[in-house]
């Protein structure tokens, strides 16, 4: 037998500790990659669209309709500098490939070097030939997202050297979002990187419970004249092998979870930055070392670390763990910036993590002493060696339980509060868009002029556009535009955040304007600052009468009576949000039908706008939910078969209690109540580490990344699942346990085993 | 004999690769006939012939043609003025003439360059631009005669009469162009060979254009008239493998005789050709033991001064580019000048040479 024979022999003996390993490995690398992959692609598609593209303009159609190949031949045979830009879903609505046309981008070449200087920025991926965009587009027709054509125009293209038909209009993937949207992505960056910590913890923790079985091999070993430091280098390179065997599958598996997860991804991408995904290939490399490094400092740590200091460090570890905690409560709470709240959970899970096992160990071993009960007592002492032994997948459990309960509490407090948002803002039961190229005013004045609508009804006009704003001296930036008129009851019933008194009445007077919390964040003015806001070239100087919630997407809003947009300004959008009351539904439609001379009207009900929008912020949290399901499951597999390891490890010892004169039920409760005992003691633990993050999601992280907050809110329902998940791992231990006792198998035993040593 | 072809170009907007294929010659002229596609492209002989006004338009089998004129013009006060237009068509994959793709799908079928430039005063400016076939905005058709590239345009207005408006930068210009004269064939039956061979080109020009109309440049409207020179060309394989370059010569003499020669260099080697087109008669194509080429002076490396002799014409001219530097600097760099003739006979012309410097 080789000596790497005689090492493995080890996991010939305890498969399911290889098949662990290696499941970990895989399942980590395969989640963690997968985001890794996402964030990057997301990453790469923020920074090449503002790089891109900021700055340009398109030129438009002035009749609305989408312009064509046609379009661009007329405008360059006028002599304009314009180049095509072909918007294509990828095969499957993964991601955005951009054809371009080097050709027509020759002309920019002095301006600002994005298309000119040898079509450095828009060569590779995304970009491709525009006719390849163009196959695309034709052999992958049934994407839900249309291939969108847009001509780009140079700089020096000016409004009044267009031909007639044609228009000047930015071109802009969004609103200003600000660091919004990297702030998203950081938000699943720490997600990904919480979860190589807690692969890592158990990762170490199931290897260092095979190192402790194979100590006596080892010795053997070593006694048969194989030096120490050349086991070493076989264990290192055992490792190795493991690693490379699961790393890599576990990459490819990345890489298809990261295809299963981009479509929603991308929805999430655009719905919340406008930012499209564009398509990208995945790397490997960087990973896949990342991955391998993970592995083998988590496993091989002691080979790292001189013992004597660990054991120094153990000594102070109640010192050090409230240290880390007050620092990071205190960093949490006053951290400017996303990366310091991240730092500042890093800290606290990290006192956590240092105070847990020893505080599970120190009340356990406290209770066993003041116990009077011998079977008690030593229940208490064994639980308390349980929490030392199992340090990490216990630690390991307490992150995964607390970082599941904050998730959870942020969704469902998200969806309650969107819910309950989302009835104020769709008081109205129909919504009716203007037709391109017909007359809003026209319809208002019908409507206006229909006495049923007035008994029990109410409507009103909604124009959406751009327009900038600025406070006294700052540089104007572009905002949203919302206007309302006439200011009806239909908004009656929003909650503002912070308003004036009659702030509606304010607005439908003309006196004041209401601006949407992100912007009230962005620009830091409340109630009663005054805000200059330039629309379509006229300027109004107006004070802030109330602020609103305005969840789901980044961009700054201001809300204004319609009665102050000037006769000119080009709405992007326009509809009307009515409820009929009296006037039955076929009589508005077929009214609004006349008067605008067409033959069929997109009314959208209430419903309809809903179940949308719900789809939207389902898909916003997908990627979330699977991350902290996927690896609340890791945790507790790996919980679940580190525990068997170690009662497997202390079977001889627990048999000592039917020695003692328990049968085999007493001794099979006994092993409840401690596995039990254990996974409880972790479950409660979390709650507070939980209830702690969920205020960071909520009031710190959340504002820093999205632009609006959240009202906290707790569900202890939730807890109670937890718990009983929890209690379900340790009865699963128990059970798995008391299996292995009826096996009776027999087994050298030693002095060392039968005395408990592991105490 | 003129051209700037696209291929290398194309490889390297679109692969973002700047290798020059070694033995494609200069701008990759000298690339084979042979394709790995199903459709080949053409290559024209001797036996090919011209088809009036068809050839006019474009020629879609074959991988490269241009539409090509230079003048040399008066300004009011009598100064010279030299001025170049030139479009050219590469082809990326060769096709019917007939099978025209649909501009949706942004074929890139062929792609389209268009020069222009203006010398005046000791001064060159000159601008390019570029464009995809098949889309609408550069293209030729040669009835009614028209070539564009954006509002870069060449059009028939009358029997025998174009017009030429091009709007660059800091330049540009409107012309009429009078065709006084019908197209000279080159070569034989318009078959202009580059070398011993078969490698040559589809040639023909138009020798007697009177141009008028009126030259802006850096904000000065200039009334111009004088004459022009007017080439069509069109091949596949246009110079032969190792061909790295050439020197080529339009002249308009005051004894109403006109002359084209050109020679391509080879290492170590020359190919030298032309035509005389006497004021009455008929053209004459001219070979090596017909036509001598030399360098006189060199101006920065390149051949500025140039003896030209025909001695069964009698011809022994002295031609000189103006003082200036007249290299039009787009994606291939070449020197486009006004010459003026002296010696046995006088006159004006226009002197291209390519791969100097």
């Amino acid at each position: 037998m080789t000596l790497f024979a005689a090492l493995f022999s080890h996991y010939r003996r305890h498969p399911l500790q290889l098949v662990a390993l290696a499941l970990m490995i895989l399942v980590a690398t395969t989640l963690w990659s997968g985001v890794r992959q996402l964030t990057e692609q997301a990453r790469t598609s923020l920074t090449q669209s503002e790089q891109v593209i900021a700055g340009r303009q398109q030129v438009v159609r002035e009749d609305g309709v989408a312009v064509t190949v046609g379009d661009f031949a007329t405008l360059r045979r006028a002599g304009l500098c314009v180049m095509p830009w072909l918007e294509v879903p990828r095969d499957g609505d993964v991601g955005l490939v951009i054809g371009v046309d080097p050709l027509s981008a020759a002309c920019f070449g002095d301006e600002g070097n994005v298309f000119g200087d040898a079509g450095y920025r828009i060569e590779g991926e995304p970009f491709v030939d525009i006719s390849e965009a163009a196959r695309l587009a034709r052999e992958f027709p049934g994407t839900e997202r249309a291939p969108t054509l847009v001509l780009i125009a140079a700089g020096a293209v000016k409004a009044e050297t267009l031909p007639a038909g044609y228009r000047l209009s930015a071109f802009s993937k969004g609103p200003d979002t600000g660091e919004l949207g990297e702030s998203f992505l950081l938000n699943l960056d720490a997600l990904g990187v919480l979860v190589l910590l807690i692969t890592a913890l158990l990762l170490r923790s199931v290897y260092r419970l095979g190192i402790v079985q194979r100590r006596d091999s080892f010795a053997l070993l070593h006694r048969f004249g194989v030096p120490p430091a050349q086991i070493d280098r076989w264990l290192v390179l055992e490792l190795l092998v493991l690693a490379v065997l699961c790393v890599v599958p576990g990459l490819w598996l990345g890489s298809w979870l990261a295809g299963l997860l981009g479509q929603g991804f991308g929805r999430s991408l655009q719905g919340l930055f406008d930012a499209p995904l564009y398509a990208t290939s995945g790397q490997w490399l960087a990973p896949a070392l990342t991955m391998m490094a993970v592995v083998l400092a988590a496993c091989l740590a002691d080979f790292l670390v001189p013992r004597t200091r660990l054991v120094v460090a153990r000594r102070g570890q109640g010192k050090l763990a409230g240290g880390l905690l007050l620092a990071g409560l205190a960093l949490a709470l006053l951290g400017p910036s996303l990366i310091w709240v991240f730092a500042a959970v890093a800290i606290v899970f990290a006192g956590a993590g240092l105070l847990t096992p020893a505080l599970i160990s120190r009340v356990a071993d406290r209770a066993g002493v003041a116990s009077p009960d011998p079977l008690r007592r030593w229940r208490y002492r064994e639980l308390a060696v349980m929490a030392r032994q199992l340090a990490l997948p216990v630690v390991a459990l307490q992150f995964t339980l607390a970082m599941v309960l904050a998730i959870q509490a942020l969704v469902t407090t998200f969806e309650d509060t969107f819910d309950r948002w989302l009835g104020q803002r769709l008081e109205a039961e129909l919504y009716v868009p203007v037709p391109e190229g017909r007359s809003a005013d026209a319809a208002a004045r019908w409507l206006t002029s229909q006495p049923e609508l007035q008994t029990g009804g109410a409507w009103h006009r909604v124009v959406r556009g751009r327009g900038s704003v600025s406070m006294s001296g700052t540089a104007p930036a572009p905002v949203d535009l919302f206007a309302l008129s006439p200011v009806s009851s239909l908004v009656d019933g929003w909650d503002l955040l912070a308003s004036a008194d009659d702030p509606w009445g304010i607005l439908a007077r003309e006196e004041g304007v209401l601006v949407n919390e992100q912007l009230a964040r962005r620009l830091g003015v409340g109630v009663g600052d005054r805000l200059e806001l330039d629309v379509a070239g006229a300027w109004l100087d107006l004070p802030i009468a109330g602020v609103y919630a305005d969840y789901g997407r980044p961009a700054g809003e201001v809300l204004i009576s319609a009665g102050l947009l000037p006769a000119h300004f080009q709405a992007a959008f326009e509809s009307f949000s009515i409820t009929p009351g009296a006037l039955s539904r076929a009589e508005l439609i077929s009214g609004l039908e006349a008067v605008w001379q067409v033959s069929e009207l997109a009314v959208r009900d209430n419903e309809e706008i809903r179940s949308l929008a719900t789809g939207v912020f389902d898909q916003t949290f997908l990627l979330t939910r699977a991350i902290t399901v996927l690896t609340l499951a890791l945790a507790a597999l790996a919980l679940l078969i580190m525990g068997w390891v170690f009662f497997t490890g202390r079977a001889w010892y627990f048999r000592l209690l039917a020695a003692w004169g328990l049968s085999r039920r007493e001794v099979a409760a006994q092993l409840t109540r401690l596995s039990v005992g254990l996974t409880a003691s972790v479950a409660l633990l979390a709650l507070p580490l939980g209830i702690w993050l969920t205020w960071v999601l909520v009031h710190r992280i959340n504002p820093l990344a999205f632009g609006w907050s959240l009202p906290m809110a707790v569900y202890p329902g939730f807890w109670v699942e937890l718990i009983g998940l929890s209690l379900l791992i340790g009865l699963g231990i128990a059970l798995l346990m008391g299996r292995q006792l009826r096996a009776a198998t027999v087994l050298p035993v030693s002095a060392n085993s039968l005395a408990g040593g592991e105490r | 004999m003129r051209a700037i072809a696209l291929v290398p170009f194309l490889v390297l907007v679109l692969a973002g690769c700047s290798r020059e294929p070694e033995q494609a010659g200069f701008a990759g002229l000298a690339e084979g006939v042979s394709d790995s596609g199903q459709l080949s492209y053409l290559q024209p002989g001797p036996e090919t012939g011209l088809v009036f006004p068809a050839d006019l338009g474009p020629h879609p089998r074959h991988r490269i043609e241009w539409w090509y004129l230079t003048a040399n013009l008066k300004t009011e006060a009598g100064e010279p003025l030299g001025l170049q237009w030139t479009q050219f068509r590469q082809a990326l994959k060769p096709r019917e003439p007939d099978s025209i793709p649909e501009p949706e799908a942004w074929p890139l079928e062929a792609a389209w360059m268009a020069h222009a430039a203006v010398s005046w005063r000791g001064e060159h400016v000159f601008a390019e631009r570029l464009a995809r076939g098949d889309v609408g905005n550069a293209g030729a058709r040669a009835q009614p005669f028209g070539v564009w590239l954006d509002h870069w345009r060449l059009d028939a207005v009358a029997e025998d009469q174009w017009r030429l408006n091009v709007q660059a930068g800091n330049f540009g210009y409107d012309l009429t162009l009078t065709l006084n004269d019908q197209p000279v064939a080159h070569g034989i039956n318009g078959f202009s060979a580059k070398s011993d061979s078969g490698q040559g080109s589809m040639y023909f020009s138009y020798v007697h254009i009177e141009i008028r109309g009126t030259v802006m440049i850096h904000g000065q409207a200039l009334e111009v008239q004088g004459r022009g020179w007017f080439d069509r060309e069109w091949s596949s394989q246009f110079l032969k493998t190792g061909q790295q370059g050439w020197d080529w010569f339009a002249l308009h003499l005051n004894s109403g005789d006109k002359l084209m020669a050109f020679r391509l260099r080879e290492d170590g080697n020359l190919y030298v050709s032309g035509t005389w087109i006497p004021a009455s008669g008929q053209p004459q194509p001219l070979d090596s033991g017909q036509l001598a080429m030399s360098v006189i002076e060199q101006r920065d490396g390149v051949p500025v001064r140039w003896r030209i002799e025909v001695p069964e014409q009698g011809v022994s001219l002295t031609l000189s580019a103006p003082p200036g530097d007249y290299m039009n600097k787009g994606l291939y760099p070449y020197w486009e000048s006004p010459v003026e003739v002296s010696g046995s006979h006088t006159g004006q012309g226009y002197m291209e040479l390519t791969g100097y410097r």
